[in-house]
């Protein structure tokens, strides 16, 4: 059983980041992190491998700069091998554009089985790729996936919604995006750490994977600061404050 | 020559800070004042489980079979969280002379270089000990234990009595100074990691904390304060490192550079201590806030393994 794993190396929430002049996230000498919610789909691959008994599991990444050391995480977490697209062309390349760039690379790992993803990034939240891969690859798409299980050939999960969760199947490959509650991610040893830097990693790029004439596919016109927070709303008790509350509640579904 | 640690000692650094901001929090090091044994449950077995236990056991025994200098960062990141563990007995002063350390679940203490109190052994299966400069290792059955009052009350306490006909000689005289200057580096990385985490703490506090209608981190008094805790640490943190090298690479001098490091180590966390709780004012000594269970981890470790006074005694000896 062979396992694509989609990550994501984005700048280090702790370390304030800084725009471009054409309002890019300026990634040039930031230090790049794994991102946090793709490393339950890591876990999650490792442990469908383990349990398979065989097969691997693959990393697929799209980063500038030949960026690897979020891969280097995973890798440390226990993937066999990560490949690594990085072009210029793909600088600040859209959703639909980077799922194109991911399709083709899963394509390029070969023999694979099953595609994870986070449901969406920490840096671009758009939450559109996973499902969009699915379609380019031609493969069944389950998302927000709490709970996966492989048996028969077929990938089923339990899908998370307001209410609770619906039980999802598809046949084999598909792409599942999973949610971060779906496993508790491991810590990689010292010797997973030492063993990251002699695993393959195979740098490509847009051209590589056979797109000749991808770009971006948008520019970012102007970034405004978010809105400052609202101010509450102040209740004086004069004995019934709690009325209120209990309104507040009933309006949020709490209660 | 390049003094700079590698690029697989900061990858250990930061997954080591990775695991411990997530798992060893202070509720995590609170819960070890009152709970049976004082320790921090599941961490432990997470840091046996990454390798940090075994950083210094010989890779025969399932080790990594790696030196002071790539565990010393790791053990200044325990220090930052205050992990309530017998980090330094266990990882530092036993792994490379005691087998069966990596899991973890062979916990090991230490009794030795004239300590008073051995940690943590009534939770241990097994102390290294010393008697006549020769170490041994003794069971925890075949220990006599005396609990003692901790100021910090995660560190359980007591004193050890045993028979020699239940103790196993595993060093003599050069052993036993070696891991003496073990423990003391140990501790010192230890007060590091803890003061850093101290002024942390005093900055953070200083920057909220608002009197006269300024944060009184812009009053110069408590400028003052934080800078010279600062100046203190990074003139402590060259030597430490310094110290960890040496024993490294078996510098005929190690045994004066563990002692230079102790030292400052001890004094710039005191002063570090001292400068937290000013700043803080009354809330700082108070049991519900936080800084005071790193403030009293200080001041237990400065004196241990060698107060300032001894380890300055010790350059003393060596130097004049």
């Amino acid at each position: 059983m062979n396992v694509v794993v989609c990550v994501k190396q984005i700048p280090d929430p702790a370390v304030p980041g800084e725009l471009t002049s054409d309002n890019r996230l300026k990634r040039d000498g930031a230090k790049a992190i794994l991102d946090e919610s793709d490393s339950y789909g890591v876990e999650m691959a490792l442990q469908l491998v383990d349990k398979a008994g065989s097969g691997e599991v693959i990393l697929v990444s799209m980063a500038p700069n030949g960026e690897v050391s979020g891969l280097r995480q995973a890798l440390a977490m226990g993937a066999a091998r990560a490949i690594l697209i990085s072009d210029d062309a793909l600088a600040g390349a859209d959703a639909l554009t980077t799922s194109k760039v991911i399709a083709k690379a899963v394509e390029r790992a070969g023999g694979v089985d099953l595609v994870l993803a986070a449901t969406e990034s920490s840096d671009g939240y758009t939450g559109t790729v996973p499902a969009q891969v699915a379609e380019l690859l031609g493969w069944p798409s389950l998302t927000f996936a709490k709970h996966v299980e492989i048996a028969d050939g077929k990938v089923t999960i339990q899908r998370q919604t307001e209410n609770g969760y619906d039980v999802v199947a598809a046949s084999l490959p598909a792409v599942v995006s999973v949610t971060a509650g779906v496993v508790e991610p491991r810590y990689p040893s010292f010797k997973g750490i030492m063993a990251a830097k002699s695993k393959p990693l195979d740098q490509v790029t847009a051209a590589d994977l056979g797109l000749n004439s991808i770009s971006a596919g948008q520019s970012i016109v102007s970034v405004d600061a978010a809105p400052a927070r609202q101010a509450g709303e102040k209740v004086e008790d004069d004995g019934t404050a709690f009325e209120r509350i209990v309104t507040y509640l009933e309006e949020l579904k709490v209660i | 020559m390049d003094f700079a640690f590698s690029e697989d000692q900061l990858s250990f650094r930061d997954a080591v800070r990775d695991l411990l901001t997530r798992e060893c929090t202070a509720s995590v090091v609170r819960d070890a004042w009152s709970n049976a044994d004082g320790r921090s449950g599941q961490v432990w077995d997470l840091l046996a489980e990454m390798g940090v236990l075994g950083i210094l056991a010989p890779e025969v025994d399932g080790g990594l079979g790696m030196t002071m200098i790539d565990l010393v960062l790791l053990i200044e990141e325990c220090g930052r969280v205050a992990l309530p563990e017998p980090i330094i007995e266990h990882a530092v002063v036993c792994a490379p002379i005691i087998g069966g350390v990596v899991s973890g679940s062979r916990t090991v203490t230490s009794f030795i270089g004239g300590s008073p109190f051995a940690l943590y052994a009534d939770s241990c299966e097994v102390a290294l000990v010393e008697r006549d400069r020769r170490l041994f290792t003794v069971e925890r059955a075949a220990l006599r234990l005396t609990p003692e009052t901790a100021v910090d009350g995660s560190r359980r306490l007591s004193t050890l009595e045993w028979s020699d006909s239940d103790a196993t000689e595993v060093g003599g005289p050069l052993e036993a100074v070696a891991a003496f200057d073990r423990g003391a580096l140990g501790a010192a990385a230890l007060l590091l990691g803890l003061s850093h985490r101290m002024l942390e703490m005093s900055v953070e506090y200083a920057s909220e904390r608002r009197q006269f209608g300024a944060p009184i981190g812009s009053f110069q008094a408590i400028k003052h304060h934080l800078a010279n805790a600062r100046i203190a640490l990074e003139f402590a943190r060259p030597l430490v490192t310094r110290a960890a090298y040496s024993l490294s690479v078996g510098d005929p001098d190690a045994s004066t550079h563990v002692s230079m490091a102790k030292a400052q180590a001890s004094d710039a966390a005191m002063l570090t201590s001292e400068h937290a709780l000013q700043c803080h004012g009354a809330i700082g000594y108070s049991y519900e806030y936080d800084l005071h269970m790193w403030m009293k981890r200080v001041w237990a470790l400065s004196s241990s393994w060698g107060d300032a006074g001894l380890h300055r005694a010790r350059v003393a000896k060596a130097v004049l």
